[in-house]
């Protein structure tokens, strides 16, 4: 299996202060990892550089998707090269419909990837399938970006987004929190109908629940800006009982 | 120094068409005109815009004018009645030539003066008791292309009587680049349970100057919502007063500025709650590109014995262009004890968060830009209750914003 997703060495600072420290990640085609690990320890912070944002300052290291280094790409172009990023606390865009913001970047990325672009109608049957999928009202699709979504439905569409636009690397971001039993399968199911064997999850949890669902293959444990410990599904289950206390004495 | 003599010749070119009974009032006002001048910097109330710049220009009053083809300008499901250089198109439209005199203090007697003493009669819109107008009311006024100079003057006026309402929409157009100076004042009465939705666009030329005065009196459980737009002119100055006179009266001003160029927009607004459990909801957006200047001065008055007021003043702006600026400043005078009001005025750049979560998506930086820009203004521009209107309006701004994003594909909830 090929690499798809190396992250080496990486360091990042927010002002003065360092947040990762020298963090290394390596995600083949195909597999599920999770990163777990105690508030404040720069699991969105990971994702977010991970996506291009421009509030962190990557210090050293490099982040490499398909070989390709992203360091100096934008965030629409590293969007364009398949990363996708499933926010924890998505944005409202009032005015702006989902269904404008979804053709905007979807023909956009295709643009940027030398194919041809969805005209409304291919694209209207496109989301629609899709809307169906996340068992989601259809007219959701003329309201503002998020506007006035409680906080389980702008997860929902988080996933909706991430279907319609089908990258290579999806990394969610607490995707999980603040949905209800019913909203966490069908988020779930969301996810799982992406995987494939040229694709990738990271997914980032606090709780095992969404692990039920979503069954990773490596577990690592995100603390203090690196990841200091990894393993297989089980060392999920042993954070859950066990806390984060131990790895950190460690 | 006032051009007396360029104004004098004016109004002595005016006055053979003016009925006999009226010739003495008209002549009084020009007198108070020259009394007062035009308002400068020396005014708190203008010391952004000053007027005394046009003073000496020798202005001649605008003459009847074709405008060619307006087929660009009109607005589907209106009843459109259009004035070209203030001069009325529509047989009918203004069968009275009588102008009332302004029934409360104006923002600026000498500007007012001016405007009485040369105004022709613009929409004169009376409903009865109960009536409900059914198709908005569209009244284009067009200044058409003419020589450099020219200078225009109307009087509006409504009265709903109660339980009447109406949706009119007030819609300023220059054509062509010439120098023109135009003044217009409106007087609005909504009687008991009267509604009114008026919007005002004024898309003048960028060298057109303009002063536009609207004041409103709203009695019992009367509903006035104004939205007023502005993306064109030079030198603009709107003074919107509403008044909340009786019990449970309320007001929406959802304004939004727009000015491009070197164009320099002044709205002051006053909302004045006369009488006790009134509600005004002010809700207002600048945006200012290349050298603009947008200006807001937004005053609340709580009059004593108005209790139970609920007022809530929110204004945010936006500045654009690099040499571009805005002065927004709202103004809280409240003399009662029991009354609720919030007020808050932002200013800012767009969203950081919001962009990037944007571009996360693959949308390019300059449409996501676009995008949030129109989301600014979206919450002023989706108030327009009337579709075509709501839709031609966005298509004005999108326009004036650039970056491509089109009205058509925007989903403004139109087409559903
Ligand atoms: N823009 C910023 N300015 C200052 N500090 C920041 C900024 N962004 C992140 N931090 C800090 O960096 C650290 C890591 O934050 P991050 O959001 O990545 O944590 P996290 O692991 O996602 O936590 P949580 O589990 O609570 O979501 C925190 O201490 C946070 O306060
Ligand atoms: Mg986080």
């Amino acid at each position: 299996m090929t690499t798809l997703l190396e992250v080496s060495n990486l360091h990042a600072t927010v002002g003065d202060t360092e947040i990762l420290k020298g963090l290394d990640l390596s995600i083949r085609a195909g597999e599920v990892h999770a990163v777990m690990g105690p508030n404040g320890a720069g699991k969105s912070t990971l994702s977010k550089i991970l996506a291009g944002s421009e509030d962190y300052v990557v210090t050293a290291g490099t982040i490499r998707l398909d070989g390709q280094d992203l360091n100096d790409m934008a965030p629409e172009e590293r969007a364009a090269a398949g990363i996708f990023l499933g926010f924890q606390y998505p944005v409202e865009i009032p005015g702006v419909s989902n269904m404008v913001f979804l053709k905007a970047a979807f023909n956009a990325q295709r643009k940027q990837r030398g194919e041809p672009e969805l005209d409304a109608g291919e694209f209207l049957a496109w989301v629609r399938h899709r809307v169906k999928q996340m068992k989601m009202d259809p007219q959701m699709l003329h309201r503002g970006v998020n506007e006035g979504f409680s906080g389980g439905e702008k997860k929902r569409n988080e996933i909706l987004q991430m279907l319609v636009l089908e990258p290579k690397l999806m990394v969610l971001d607490e995707t999980d929190s603040g949905l209800d039993i019913d909203a966490l399968k069908i988020v779930a199911e969301g996810i799982n109908a992406m995987r494939s064997p040229q694709r990738a999850t990271l997914l980032v949890t606090h709780y095992q629940r969404l692990l039920d669902h979503v069954q990773p293959d490596f577990v690592h444990v995100l603390a203090g800006g690196r990841i200091v410990k990894s393993g297989g599904p089980e060392l999920a289950r042993e954070l859950e009982e066990k806390g984060y206390g131990w790895l950190q004495a460690a | 120094m006032l051009n007396q003599d360029a104004y004098t010749e004016a109004f002595e070119a005016l006055l053979p068409t003016l009925p006999d009974a009226e010739r003495e009032a008209r002549r009084e006002q020009l007198a108070r005109f020259f009394g007062s001048g035009l308002p400068d910097r020396s005014l708190e109330t203008f010391k952004y815009s000053d007027f005394t710049a046009l003073a000496a220009t020798p202005y001649r009053l605008a003459e009847m004018a074709d405008a060619g083809d307006l087929s660009a300008w009109m607005l589907a499901d209106a009843d459109t009645r259009v004035w070209v250089n203030g001069h009325a198109q529509t047989p009918g439209a203004a069968e009275t030539t009588e102008v009332e005199g302004p029934t409360s203090a104006p923002a600026h007697d000498g500007l007012a003066a001016l405007n009485a003493a040369f105004a022709r009669p613009g929409l004169q819109l009376h409903l009865r008791r109960g009536e409900q107008q059914t198709r908005p009311l569209h009244i284009l006024n067009v200044s058409a292309p003419a020589a450099a100079g020219r200078m225009i003057h109307l009087r509006h006026r409504i009265r709903l009587e109660a339980g009447a309402s109406a949706t009119v929409v007030l819609h300023d157009v220059g054509l062509g680049d010439a120098e023109r100076w135009i003044t217009q004042t409106l007087e609005i009465d909504l009687a008991d349970n009267a509604r009114l939705q008026l919007v005002r666009i004024q898309d003048e030329s960028p060298s057109t100057h303009c002063w536009f005065q609207a004041t409103a009196r709203i009695q019992r459980d009367a509903r006035i919502e104004l939205l007023p737009v502005d993306f064109g002119g030079a030198l603009v100055r709107n003074d919107l007063r509403l008044l909340l006179q009786a019990p449970g009266a309320e007001c929406g001003l959802h304004g939004l500025f727009a000015p491009a160029g070197r164009s320099h927009v002044d709205n002051h607004t006053v909302i004045e709650h006369q009488s006790p459990h009134g509600i005004s909801r002010e809700f207002c957006r600048g945006l200012a590109w290349d050298q603009a200047h947008a200006v807001f001065n937004g005053r609340i008055v709580v009059h004593p014995g108005a209790q139970k007021t609920d007022s809530e003043q929110r204004i945010a702006n936006l500045v654009i262009g690099k040499g571009a600026e805005i002065n927004a400043k709202p103004e809280l005078e409240i003399h009662a004890d029991d009354v609720k009001c919030a007020h808050g005025a932002t200013f800012g750049q767009l969203d950081e968060t919001a962009l990037f979560y944007l571009r996360s998506r693959g949308v390019p930086e300059a449409t996501a830009r676009s995008l949030l820009t129109f989301s600014f203004a979206g919450d002023v521009l989706r108030r327009i209750s009337w579709p075509g209107l709501r839709e031609a309006v966005t298509r004005r701004f999108l326009q004036r914003m650039g970056g491509g994003l089109d009205a058509a594909e925007l989903d403004t909830g139109v087409q559903q």
